[in-house]
């Protein structure tokens, strides 16, 4: 059974910070176009102060993550940080104490993950939002290890259906958020949340799919 | 010279006869005073004061006739394709890598080697850069030889030029030594040479030598570099990489093996930028990756085709803020990176000839570092306010008014992100809000600053929260609430929702609270200040929302510090109407009207869902978004007494001015408070903040009589 290692994965929390931080203007420029323009940078100030704390640490997977989700909840404000904040802390606490992370305790941790953000936010798949990457990533996830895949086929379905869900977005019509204001004039463009929510899916997964073991 | 036109008029009294100006059109500009205008401008290189003397016309005039020329296509203004090719991919990569500068130098001329021609630019850069009292440090290579070569400053005093690795043997030109000499020599600066091999024999050399006092000076000083210039060498089989003998070719293999994309100052790097491990780590002796990225500024100079896969890894890295390339390495490193906006702005702007009369790339800000600006906002927001307000304990996020809370009163609690001031720090003092909590741009706050306030503001009757209605206030006041109660502070909430643009009234909950805030919390700080409980305090507070009505229009979208760029843009003709605070596109776009026209468009929204009876009384807000200048404001504000007045709604109290704001947007929203008696009472009663002092009634009484 393919496992990857707790304690030497901290190095994905930091990776995932440099990917957000490259996307910074990105982020922003999508957000503009129907938002206030400021998402990928919060979102980038945020990351750059976890990684900036968790820098020469060498600290496992579950602590960095315990790191970023608290940074996010408690520093950053805005509606991200609450979000992204319930969602690394909920992620840090399913694999605190877990030595060997295999694909039963990678499920659990993203359904914490997900229950923690609908906990506080009342976002729907279809209401243009980072549970339209988020959702679909976790149930993708948990199909393709049902079908007897292996950890890693599991994590790469994970991350073709994040993106696919970021896709979903464009055709979408707000329904949270600031951009729900605007009803019909919020389709064709991307939502910077759900794009955001691929970029992390798709660091976290991918550092643990080159870890496994 | 045409002077002589300009002769007989010159400072005349014939200046103000402008159509017998134009009579009297030199016959070789045909009848046309545009033509005219923009020969005497371009071809004789007249200014618009001479030329306006010589065609007898104003120098607005001989503004508007430029200006007009350009847009009827009478004057094409071109820049060379080439040339404005690299600025285009030079404006891109500085977006989309967030880089302080970037310099590319246009392809095409090949009459020089590429080399010398990065160095020629990066010298350009360097000398925009390097100020008295640096400490540059250098990486070797043939470009930054180049630049060397090609640097010249002379004025400069207190300047330290430190080799940036140590050194190689001297089989080629551009060793570390003569590179950081030439380096330093260019511009008169003290040269502190690394006095050890790059590369060592084993990991205890290194380390003995970093132990030698000799050479941990030298590296003392290179800590100390603010600046660094270095090239980046990509690992393709012939470059100089492997030419140069700076590497030996079998530990070289190892770290192609584990995906190295790219070399810079000796260190290894991945194609996303990150270290990659290997057997010269530890034998390398120079400056890592992670000093080279503490290092303040860092310009790369690199170009050629071949270096694409190191320089985006470089990018991604962090490693550059300033880039030195040329225009087809820098479209490469673009498109690489998922890009594909370039070819279609690179065609477009060279056969579209007119230059669009938008000349400004961002907007005119009275700034420092764009990243400080809330602080230093704050800074001098809380000393400007000293006797209204005061920060809880260190942090500026948190502010309590001067002699607001007291034992057995209701805390009030307000807040929201900044950029709106003087909302919602104006509204801060006796009689008003006891606390506010402040978050970034457009941004809510966290939950510790709110809990602050909340502990600061509670006298032990509870505390209301009153805040506007968007996904982040709500998350983050609701975290705060929950923590406060566990401290034994109850707490209620009113959500502001008087944009009645945002919603329709079936949906009067999802709407968003705006300007009306105003009365919402005027009306909640005279209830907590009159000693009402915290129901009657919320429910009050819960009337005065139900009964405020907003509609906001915006002519410009607002600009964020960052990118000093308008959040998007609203076409010449256009308006966005039911705009909010946040600089977010308003519920819909047309064409703008008249002043009159507008605030009847606004004023029926309102009536509509404002159930007023001849003889009600009102409180009406004309707020700007920013830019718009009271002189526009008083144009509404006229306006909407007219509307009110023909349906015999009497104004008890009116505020017209900058009440809550969205940065630099151009707009302006109107504010009604349908009153009741209960709530004319708690509008009139007395409070003093930075923005809004109301006197008690005796002492109006005596300024009356």
């Amino acid at each position: 059974m393919q496992t990857f290692d707790n304690a030497s994965s901290g190095a994905i929390v930091l990776s995932m910070a440099e990917r957000i931080v490259e996307n910074r203007a990105y982020l922003s420029e999508i957000d503009g176009k129907i938002g206030d323009g400021d998402h990928g940078v919060n979102m980038a100030k945020g990351f750059a102060m976890a990684a900036e704390r968790l820098k020469g640490k060498d600290a496992s997977l579950s602590e960095s993550l315990d790191t970023l989700g608290t940074v996010l909840m408690t520093e950053i404000g805005g509606s991200m940080g609450p979000l992204y904040g319930v969602m690394f802390t909920e992620f840090a606490e399913t694999l605190q104490g877990i030595e060997k992370i295999d694909a039963a305790t990678y499920s659990r941790m993203l359904h914490a993950g997900l229950a923690g953000i609908q906990s506080i936010g009342s976002a729907k798949v279809g209401d243009k939002t980072l549970i339209d990457a988020l959702a679909p990533a976790v149930e993708a996830f948990d199909t393709t290890t049902a079908a007897n895949k292996s950890f890693g086929e599991a994590l790469e379905a994970l991350v073709a259906a994040a993106e696919a869900g970021r896709d979903s977005t464009i055709n979408l019509v707000a329904k949270i958020g600031r951009a729900s204001r605007l009803g019909e004039r919020s389709l064709g463009v991307l939502d910077a949340g759900a794009t955001s929510c691929a970029i992390i899916l798709k660091e976290l997964s991918g550092g643990a799919r080159e870890r496994l073991a | 010279m045409v002077l002589k036109t300009s002769a007989p008029r010159k400072g005349g009294p014939g200046r103000g006869t402008g159509p017998e100006g134009i009579d009297t059109i030199p016959l070789r500009y045909g009848d046309d005073p545009y033509v005219w205008a923009c020969w005497l401008y371009y071809e004789d290189g007249m200014t618009q004061g001479e030329i306006a003397s010589a065609m007898g016309v104003s120098r607005a005039t001989v503004n508007s006739y430029l200006a007009d020329a350009r847009e009827k296509g009478i004057v094409n203004i071109s820049i060379e394709p080439a040339r404005l090719a690299s600025l285009t991919i030079a404006q891109e990569l500085k977006r989309h890598f967030g880089l302080a500068d970037c310099l590319v130098v246009p392809n095409g001329d090949d009459s020089r080697p590429l080399i010398g021609r990065l160095g020629a630019a990066g010298a350009q850069a360097l000398s925009k850069m390097i100020k008295s009292g640096d400490t540059l440090a250098v990486a070797w290579g043939r470009t930054i030889l180049s630049v060397g070569e090609h640097l010249e400053m002379g004025s400069l005093q207190d300047v330290t030029v430190v080799q940036a690795t140590g050194g190689t043997t001297a089989s080629f030109a551009y060793t570390p030594e003569l590179t950081t000499a030439a380096v330093a020599r260019a511009i008169s600066a003290r040269c502190v040479n690394i006095t050890a091999p790059a590369v060592v024999a084993s990991a205890q050399m290194h380390d003995m030598l970093l132990a030698e006092p000799l050479i941990r000076e030298q590296f003392d000083t290179l800590a100390r570099a603010n600046r660094i210039v270095f090239g980046i060498s990509s690992l393709r089989p012939n470059s100089t990489i492997h030419t140069s003998g700076f590497f030996e070719s079998v530990p070289l293999q190892h770290y192609l093996a584990k995906g190295a994309a790219g070399v810079l100052a000796g260190r290894f790097i991945d194609e996303r930028g990150r270290p990659v491990a290997g057997p010269l780590d530890d034998r390398t002796i120079g400056i890592s990756l992670e000093m080279l990225r503490g290092i303040g500024t860092r310009v790369a100079v690199a170009g050629g085709f071949d270096k694409v896969p190191a320089l985006l890894a470089a990018l991604r890295g962090g490693y550059v803020n300033v880039l030195v390339t040329d225009a087809a390495t820098g479209a490469g490193i673009l498109r690489a990176d998922g890009v594909t906006s370039l070819d279609g702005k690179l065609s477009q702007r060279q056969k579209s000839t007119p230059v669009a009369n938008s000349y400004r790339s961002h907007v005119k800000k009275f700034l420092n570092n764009p990243n400080d600006v809330v602080e230093e906002m704050l800074d001098g927001l809380i000393a400007a306010h000293r006797p209204y307000l005061q920060p809880i304990g260190t942090s500026h996020r948190a502010l309590v008014a001067r002699n607001g809370p007291r034992p057995g009163k209701v805390g009030l609690v307000i807040g929201g992100g900044t950029g709106h001031e003087p909302c919602f720090v104006g509204y801060v003092g006796k009689g008003l809000a006891d606390a506010v909590a402040l978050g970034n741009i457009f941004s809510s706050p966290p939950p510790d600053p709110i809990v602050k306030c909340a502990v600061a503001a509670s006298g032990g009757a509870g505390v209301l929260f009153v805040y506007g209605n968007y996904a982040g206030d709500v998350m983050n006041f609701e975290m705060a609430a929950e923590l406060a109660e566990e401290r034994g502070i109850p707490i209620r909430t009113v959500l502001t929702t008087d944009d009645i643009a945002s919603s329709p009234v079936e949906d009067k909950e999802g709407r968003r609270g705006v300007a009306g805030n105003f009365f919402v919390f005027k009306v909640a700080g005279a209830a907590c200040d009159l000693g009402m409980t915290l129901g009657e305090c919320e429910a009050v507070t819960r009337k005065a929302n139900d009964r405020t009505y907003t509609v906001g229009v915006a002519l410009e979208s607002c600009s964020m510090p960052q990118t000093r760029r308008h959040n998007f843009e609203i076409g010449p003709d256009d308006m966005e109407l039911g705009m909010g605070i946040h600089g977010e596109p308003g519920v819909s776009r047309e064409r703008v009207r008249t002043a009159d026209e507008i605030v009847d468009a606004i004023m029926d929204n309102i009536f509509k869902e404002m159930k007023a009876e001849p003889g009600d009384k009102v409180a009406v807000l004309v707020n700007s978004f920013g830019a718009t200048p009271l002189m526009e404001l008083y144009i509404l504000y006229r306006r909407v007494e007219q509307r009110l007045a023909a349906k015999n709604i009497q104004i008890e109290a009116n505020w017209v001015g900058h009440y809550c704001t969205s940065l630099d947007m151009v707009g302006a929203s109107i504010s009604i408070l349908h009153l009741d008696r209960q709530l004319t009472g708690l509008l009139h009663h007395p409070c003093r903040t930075a923005i809004l002092t109301i006197h008690a009634p005796e002492a109006d009484e005596a300024a009356k009589g």
